[in-house]
């Protein structure tokens, strides 16, 4: 940009080599370089987030409640417990069983949703919206009327009850084998809006030549679906993939607001399990070890994620 | 763009002072001073965050009653669920911005919070003098003094070891209030024959289940519960099996109602009983203020049904379970006591207001009053007289003779439980009621985990 703006027409060439040596000196001088800019940004995430990082990982080596002045160091005794720990390691399995269920349902409907409103459906506009309002409400405001709707006396019981399925009816979060699962429908409920957009936007790039191009060939709809959209949209996704292994890992409103990460540690996650170390039990190092350890595991899923996608991308 | 050497230096001394002031924001955040001033004892604008009272307009008496004394002081009231409590309370004291003064148990809370809280011991002197500990509940001065220091102020005890029923609906359908198991499940039956619930208990939640528990060991064996709380028992002794056992037969015999073990005590088991879904349950002498028309009314309205009709409850005694022939000893605590902050801002009015609150006649007769708490300072009773009672024919003898029997209590309730221990109780009454541990087992785990969060056994 520098030297372009130099050799712009109209402006007098330096008469010497000196003369240009002055002048770029000068130029840089008056330039401003990009530290001051990147000042603010930096200390915000060096200080707000990389230096909290360094800090829960030095937490997580101390036998520590939060608030006495003398932590103990206790080294890596803490990652020790975890390991032993048989509640990590069903927050650990509800993670993995919540991630696989509530992605494969959310991409199924969401991209399900996505393709039906890029064909000539009427009201479409509507059906948008109503895919789309879950994801703008707080989990905070519909936790209690999910705690309502899936009560022993709740609604849900009480529709099948009224249709003669009355022998379904039981307390859907009282109970351990259905207290997971009704915390997996919450989530799909959700979030199936967000994939829906992202698959509706992606949708949009497909090229319609290669669609008109399959329909010449005699490709039905199920067939282009298959064959042509869903492989374009491969980025999303991936990207989805990613998103939702994230917020498997961050879990906490919903089974904490609905459930208390129970009935017997049923729906304990991750988020719920540090959040209960740390406030309710004064564990502060073990649940910043806890803490260490999610961070470790989310980056070797994105990681593993993005080259997976990768590598798809260039064997296509 | 282009710069200045003027706009440069001052682009340069502003990000130096965007930096310092980061620094300075997180150092001050992370402080822990405390503050200087304590300002005005007469005046000024004081912060009271607590659990309880658990409806706001209890506290509105407490507080219009002292404002009346004292008018230059206003006091804000702001009532945090008790699942909450512990989350809410410790970023706001630790970050400096807590109230100026805080509600405090005895057990757990004293442990977390002391740190945060001014030792009150010369408050206490200045106002009942030095013989000061003579004239407050024992009760509620063990439970909130920790390493000598006088955490909080009583402001009166609770008990526990009792069931409140609905009587109306035992009178509908002919029933008299359970005094052992075989009973306690043929109530249920009937009720359930008529499509109405029997008893309720938000199981979820440690402190309840506790209750529960507590109560089935005095059944069992009376002390036994504070024996193990104090490591003179095992937890995995044979009367706790024993208690854990009765416990899981509280659901399989249909005595709990379905899904208890994903309520909460509060709002759901509450909010049940209160509207007359259910007609039995676990509660303290807390709940002696719904006796009366006006906090029934109040707290009705609180549970999604204004305007619903009053009904008399009654507490009766936890029935004898065991079958041993022991009737269930009531156990309590001072129910809460109020700290003032070491941050404070206005500590001098804060002190004042706890000060008035714990050890005036008069703070005190309005605490008795209201029937949420059993005054702390000796000698103040309720004045039947003043309160409207929903029944007084039926409430008035049961209700005395629960404020009565108070005064004769010597186990406590949570004071010897740490959150570790209390965490594993947790655990092993919802792993036996849904079936995922025997009784035995569940002992075990409980004794491992008491050893391992520091409890010493003899």
């Amino acid at each position: 940009m520098t030297e372009t703006s130099l050799r712009r027409p109209g402006r007098r060439p330096p008469s010497s080599r000196g003369e240009a040596a002055t002048l770029r000196a000068r130029r840089r001088r008056l330039q401003p370089r990009g530290l001051p800019w990147i000042i603010p940004a930096l200390v915000l995430s060096g200080g707000l987030i990389y230096y909290c990082i360094g800090y829960t990982g030095y937490i997580s080596t101390l036998d520590w409640d939060g608030i006495s002045p003398d932590p103990t160091s206790v080294g890596a005794n803490n990652f020790v417990r975890i390991l032993q720990d048989p509640v990590f390691w069903q927050a650990v399995q509800h993670t993995v069983l919540f991630f696989i269920v509530t992605f494969v349902l959310q991409t199924f409907l969401g991209f399900l949703f996505a393709v039906l409103l890029h064909s000539r459906i009427k009201v479409a506009v509507v059906y948008k919206v109503i895919v789309f309002v879950p994801v703008v409400l707080a989990p905070a405001i519909m936790a209690p009327v999910f705690r309502q709707l899936f009560a022993p006396d709740g609604e849900l019981n009480w529709v099948l009850q009224h249709v003669g399925l009355g022998a379904l009816a039981q307390p859907w979060i009282g109970q351990t084998s259905t207290a997971l699962p009704v915390i997996m429908v919450i989530t799909i409920w959700q979030w199936t809006g967000l994939t829906f957009v992202l698959y509706f936007a992606a949708m949009g790039q497909v090229d319609e030549s290669v669609l008109e191009a399959a329909r010449i060939d005699g490709a039905g709809n199920i067939r282009t679906i298959a064959n042509i959209i869903w492989p374009d949209v491969r980025g999303t996704t991936v990207a989805l993939a990613i998103l939702s292994a994230i917020g498997a890992l961050k879990t906490f409103d919903i089974p904490w607001l609905v459930t208390i990460a129970g009935p017997n540690e049923a729906t304990e996650f991750l988020g719920t399990y540090i959040y209960k170390m740390t406030i309710q039990l004064d564990h502060v190092g073990y649940a910043a070890a806890l803490s260490v350890i999610l961070l470790i595991v989310a980056l070797v899923m994105a990681i593993g994620f993005q080259l997976a996608g990768r590598e798809r991308e260039v064997r296509d | 763009m282009r710069l200045s050497i003027r706009s440069r230096t001052a682009l340069r001394s502003l990000a130096v002072l965007a930096a310092a002031s980061l620094t300075a924001v997180g150092l001050a955040a992370c402080s822990t001073g405390s503050s200087g001033s304590a300002g005005s004892a007469t005046s000024g604008t004081i912060t009271w965050e607590g659990w309880t009272p658990t409806d706001t307009a209890t506290a509105k008496l407490y507080i219009d009653a002292f404002e009346k004394q004292y008018p230059k002081i206003k006091v804000d009231y702001k009532l945090v669920n008790i699942s909450d409590w512990v989350a809410a309370l410790r970023p706001a004291l630790a970050s400096g911005k807590g109230p100026d003064v805080f509600d405090m148990q005895p057990g757990a809370y004293v442990t977390q919070f002391k740190g945060f809280a001014e030792d009150l011991t010369p408050v206490a002197k200045s106002a009942l003098g030095a013989d000061w500990k003579s004239k407050i509940a024992p009760i509620g001065i063990s439970g909130l003094t920790a390493s000598g220091k006088l955490t909080a102020m009583p402001v009166g005890s609770v008990y526990a070891g009792m069931l409140w029923i609905n009587k109306d609906l035992f009178d509908k359908y002919g029933l008299t209030p359970p005094t052992t198991l075989a009973e306690w499940v043929k109530d249920c039956q009937v009720f359930k024959s008529h499509g109405q619930g029997c008893f309720v208990q938000g199981a979820a939640q440690e402190g309840f289940d506790q209750d529960t528990l507590q109560s089935i060991a005095n059944s069992v064996q009376p002390g036994l519960w504070t024996k193990a709380s104090k490591g003179e028992a095992k937890w995995n002794d044979p009367g706790i099996v024993k208690t854990l056992s009765i416990w899981q037969q509280l659901f399989s015999d249909g005595i709990m109602q379905s899904g208890a073990v994903g309520a909460q005590q509060y709002p759901d088991a509450n909010n049940q009983f209160l509207t007359g879904k259910y007609a039995m349950v676990m509660m303290g002498t807390w709940y002696t203020q719904y006796t009366t028309k006006n906090a029934l009314t109040a707290a009705l309205g609180s549970a999604g049904t204004s305007g619903a009709k009053t009904f008399p409850m009654l507490p009766i005694a936890f029935p004898d379970v065991a079958g041993a022939g022991n009737t269930s000893e009531m156990y309590g605590d001072a129910d809460f006591g109020l700290a003032v902050s070491t941050k404070s801002q206005h500590r001098a009015a804060a002190e004042t207001f706890v000060k008035w609150m714990t050890t005036s006649k008069i703070g005190q007769q309005v605490v008795a009053d209201q029937l949420n708490d059993i005054p702390s300072l000796n000698g103040v009773t309720p004045d039947f007289t003043k309160i409207a009672l929903v029944d007084p024919t039926s409430q008035s003898q049961p209700v005395k003779d629960l404020i009565a029997k108070t005064a004769t209590v010597t186990e406590p309730r949570e004071a010897l439980l740490s959150t570790d221990v209390q965490n594993a109780i947790l655990a092993a009454a919802q792993s036996t009621a849904t079936n995922k541990a025997t009784p035995q087992a569940a002992a075990n785990t409980l004794q491992q985990a008491a050893v391992a969060a520091g409890q010493t056994f003899k």
